[in-house]
């Protein structure tokens, strides 16, 4: 059996053992993930326009993890609503600095990979850049609307008297708290993912300006702040999405 | 809303506003801090357009573009060029230039011609630094500041680490990341929690879960003989690729066991200190709640990062005519390990770090 099939079993029975049902659903909610992410990539591949087809899973790929995720539903849906305002948001700044960084396709570095392919595909890369960024920042929207959300419905059930505008200060003090740890969970899966490639550079004595200006190291950098700009975006977008909700609650 | 508005702090904001220009003004005329020849556009002429198809019935569109303009820096500040440059319609590995753009180039002083090497991008990436270091500091003060902190001293250490793993020719690769880990984790929670109790329980929470995820992964390993691992199609290798995908694995999932651990943790801590009467037993409970809805959350957002990156690969071998099956094999097949050992060590983090807790939060009480 391959390896990948016996980690993925022993993923789940730990989720299915301490998670119980919703550790199912969360499961099943990264294997769905798997599926509409490559759904999503053999679509491009059939020249399907690019950031359409990102936006349209990412939106997806949002109520799943969100719903499949919360317990509370009227809260889900608040922080679903927040994760797609902070989306859209990401989106209009995606598509024009991945159009002034130029950071898409290949670099140099990827020379040996390249070997006996063709590269004239017809698909613009730039696009393929775009739904890169896009998709990469999904899960950290989710996690950090997630969070919020449910912070701040156990304020509103411990608080039921709670002002609006107080809640709305609430979220930004739990978003502070999650802001460091996110962080690192952001930039600690970019010193991962680059590990071989700085190894690269060092071997290859690269200098500051040529690692600053590297195609593909910009690119990975690209889409960590992408999605750290998302986690905060998230913060106050979430606050006030719920405490609206509250206020028109209450009235 | 009006209320928002009153509370954003518009000194601040103007303040970065004004930095902002300034930087950026500054970092479009860095070009004298590099010691490569760079070229700044200035006409652009287009010349030719071919129609190409290569044996997969991909079609393609091949430009030539003339570009003149100056040499802006070094010795040959000012020498007037005309570089031809030829770009495609997918722009995998080439670009269209505009006037205004800069690039390297590669002069040959023979003959007196020179040739476009790559794009000159790093206004762009110090612009979207810059916003995202706004960002942290406008809406979240002085935990956005600590928050920069930790991530700078982490980049110093991990080049640190790189310097060291070349000066050993990549031989004690696992080694010296492991050491690195374990010193990430601590630099880390020492900033962003401070130095107490709490801090350790959360350190030893993240290095045992990160160590046991390692673990059965190397177990699963032996018994599957790495069955579906593709080695030779990790990216960028210069040396023995197994130790560097374990480093890497090891570096990329420990901050999301450290964001599972401190989450637990730190409510754990604040519901005992509420609560001092709060049994053991309820203590472990409660900590099985809050991780429960926040791992699936966070295996996700590593997912997306591992595999988000090889969607141009992925894209590209599909093209190619290759199988969906091969396309995925030879692409996300690392990425998918990646994310599952660190969804391991997610999930092992809820137990640990709740017993961890109801364990040191009683000692704490005698």
């Amino acid at each position: 059996m391959s390896a990948i099939i016996v980690l993925g079993i022993v993923l789940f029975i730990l989720m299915i053992l301490i998670g119980g049902k919703q550790g199912l659903q969360s499961f099943l909610s990264l294997i769905l993930n798997f599926g509409f992410l490559f759904f999503a990539i053999v679509l491009i591949a059939f020249h399907f326009p690019p950031i359409i087809v990102t936006i349209v899973t990412g939106i997806i790929v949002l109520a799943l993890t969100i719903f499949l995720s919360g317990t509370n539903d009227s809260t889900s849906g608040l922080a679903f609503v927040a994760s797609i305002l902070v989306l859209f948001i990401l989106v209009l700044l995606i598509i024009p600095i991945e159009n002034w960084a130029q950071v898409q396709g290949f670099g140099l570095e990827d020379s040996d990979d390249l070997e006996g392919l063709s590269i004239l595909i017809g698909i613009n890369f730039v696009k393929i850049e775009i739904a890169t960024a896009i998709l990469s920042t999904l899960g950290a929207i989710a996690e950090a609307t997630m969070a919020i959300a449910s912070g701040l419905d156990e304020i509103k059930e411990q608080h039921p008297e709670i002002k609006p505008s107080r809640l709305l200060f609430d979220g930004i003090y739990v978003g502070k708290q999650i802001i460091g740890t996110t962080l690192n969970t952001l930039f600690f899966g970019l010193f991962g993912g680059s590990l071989s490639l700085f190894v690269w550079f060092h071997s290859l004595n690269y200098s500051f300006g040529d690692i600053l200006n590297d195609k593909v190291f910009d690119a990975q950098l690209i889409v960590i702040l992408f999605s750290l700009i998302g986690v905060i975006l998230t913060i106050p977008i979430t606050s006030l999405v719920m405490a609206e909700k509250w206020r028109k609650d209450n009235k | 809303m009006v209320n928002l508005f009153k509370k954003l702090p518009i000194k601040m904001i103007l303040g970065f506003l004004l930095g902002g220009i300034l930087l950026i003004t500054f970092a479009n005329h860095d070009d004298f801090l590099y010691q490569k020849p760079i070229f700044k556009v200035e006409t652009v002429r287009q010349i030719s357009i071919t129609k190409s198809k290569d044996s997969f019935q991909n079609t393609d569109y091949n430009y030539q573009q003339e570009l003149t303009g100056h040499v802006i820096n070094g010795q040959y500040k000012g020498k007037k060029l005309s570089i031809n440059n030829s770009y495609t319609m997918s722009s995998a590995m080439d670009h269209k230039y505009l006037p205004r753009q800069k690039a390297f180039i590669t002069l040959h002083n023979s003959s007196g011609s020179a040739t476009i090497k790559d794009y000159k991008r790093d206004v762009p990436i110090i612009f979207l630094i810059y916003l995202a270091i706004a960002l942290l500091c406008i809406f979240l003060k002085f935990s956005g500041i600590t928050a920069i902190g930790s991530i700078i001293i982490n980049s110093i250490l991990f080049i640190f680490a790189i310097y060291l793993d070349g000066f050993n020719n990549g031989n004690n690769v696992l080694l010296i990341f492991s050491a690195l880990a374990s010193i990430f984790s601590a630099v880390t929670l020492f900033v962003i929690i401070g130095h107490n109790r709490q801090m350790y329980v959360t350190l030893a929470s993240t290095l045992i879960c990160t160590l046991i995820s390692i673990i059965i992964s190397l177990i699963v390993f032996k018994f599957t003989h790495e069955k579906g691992i593709f080695y030779e199609s990790m990216q960028y290798v210069t040396q023995p690729p197994r130790p560097l995908f374990l480093a890497s694995t090891i570096i990329g999932s420990l901050g999301a066991v450290m964001d599972e651990s401190t989450d637990i943790i730190s409510s754990l801590f604040a519901l005992k200190m509420e609560r001092p009467q709060i049994s053991k037993k309820q203590l472990f409970l409660s900590g099985r709640n809050i991780g429960k809805s926040i791992m699936g959350p966070l295996i996700n957002v590593l997912f997306f990062i591992f595999m988000g990156e090889t969607l141009s690969m992925t894209l590209l071998f599909l093209k190619n005519g290759n199988s969906w099956g091969y396309s995925f094999s030879m692409n996300m097949s690392l990425g998918m390990v990646q994310s599952l050992i660190s969804g391991i060590g997610i999930v092992l983090a809820i137990p640990v770090a709740s017993a961890l807790t109801s364990l040191f939060a009683k000692e704490s009480q005698k």
